[in-house]
């Protein structure tokens, strides 16, 4: 097979608590590596993937749902779906960082070639993030 | 997440190590929180073994910026490039309050520059 018609799928699950988002960063690393992404795009997805777990871990609250990061590779194009289960809700309790808050998403509409967001029927969120490996080429339809 | 606290020409200087993500960024927020609280209008935060920073790390550093403002400065020493390229996405390298120097001495430098001047 040649490298251009390469795919994989992999995942991890794991608790949805900020403990683990460092887990969550190593993943991606061995992730973005295996496809040779140079060191700059590799910790921008770092960053991108770990904003999404962040949010999702805020969304699940005090539940004892999953987070679960897969991480796609199709036509040259690598995505990290981060899903989490709970509803969003407002934080319940006042924070002065909380005056920060909403840095998440323009970090990773910045650093990412696409993201997408969808919300499941149950109310579950799913953000996707992409990068191109052959960025500035044509995206083959 | 260990931050230690000494001082460069009399000023606060909070340097820490890794990752300073959601998880890890309240201790530098509380070390941060402490310095300006004991009256400095400058403090230093030396990035130079910080490999990686989001926004849970970037909120700690405008809190800083905001509370400094029209004070002082949020000083950062060395950070690498991927920590600069955010610095620059959330409009820290463009505010007034924030310095970057890539060195102890640049620091040293400009801190005995604004006491003489």
């Amino acid at each position: 097979m040649r490298a251009e018609d390469r795919s994989f799928d992999r995942v991890i699950r794991v608790k949805a608590e900020t403990s683990r988002l460092a887990e969550i960063r190593r993943f991606v690393e061995e992730v973005a590596t295996e496809v040779a992404l140079d060191l700059e795009r590799v910790f921008d997805l770092k960053v991108a993937v770990s904003e999404a777990c962040a949010n999702a871990v805020e969304h699940a609250g005090c539940d004892a749902v999953p987070l679960e990061v897969c991480a796609r590779l199709r036509a040259r194009r690598l995505t990290f779906v981060v899903t989490d289960t709970g509803l969003f809700r407002p934080p319940c309790l006042p924070r002065e960082s909380f005056q920060n808050r909403g840095l998440g998403l323009p970090l990773m509409v910045a650093l990412m070639d696409e993201v997408s967001f969808s919300r499941a029927p149950g109310g579950g969120t799913t953000v996707s993030l992409s990068v191109l490996l052959d960025r500035g080429a044509a995206i083959p339809a | 997440m260990d931050v230690r606290v000494t001082r460069l020409e009399e000023t606060p200087l909070l340097e820490t190590w890794g990752d300073i993500d959601h998880n890890t960024c309240g201790s530098i927020e509380s070390a941060l929180k402490e310095a300006i609280d004991s009256g400095s209008d400058i403090v230093l935060l030396d990035l130079s073994q910080v490999t990686y920073i989001d926004s849970g790390g970037l909120s700690v550093l405008l809190t800083g910026v905001r509370l400094l403002r029209e004070r002082g400065w949020l000083v950062v020493i060395a950070p690498n490039a991927n920590v600069r390229r955010l610095l620059e996405i959330v409009g820290l390298l463009v505010d007034p309050t924030f310095r970057v120097y890539d060195d102890r001495q640049a620091v040293a430098a400009a801190l005995v520059e604004r006491v003489t001047t």
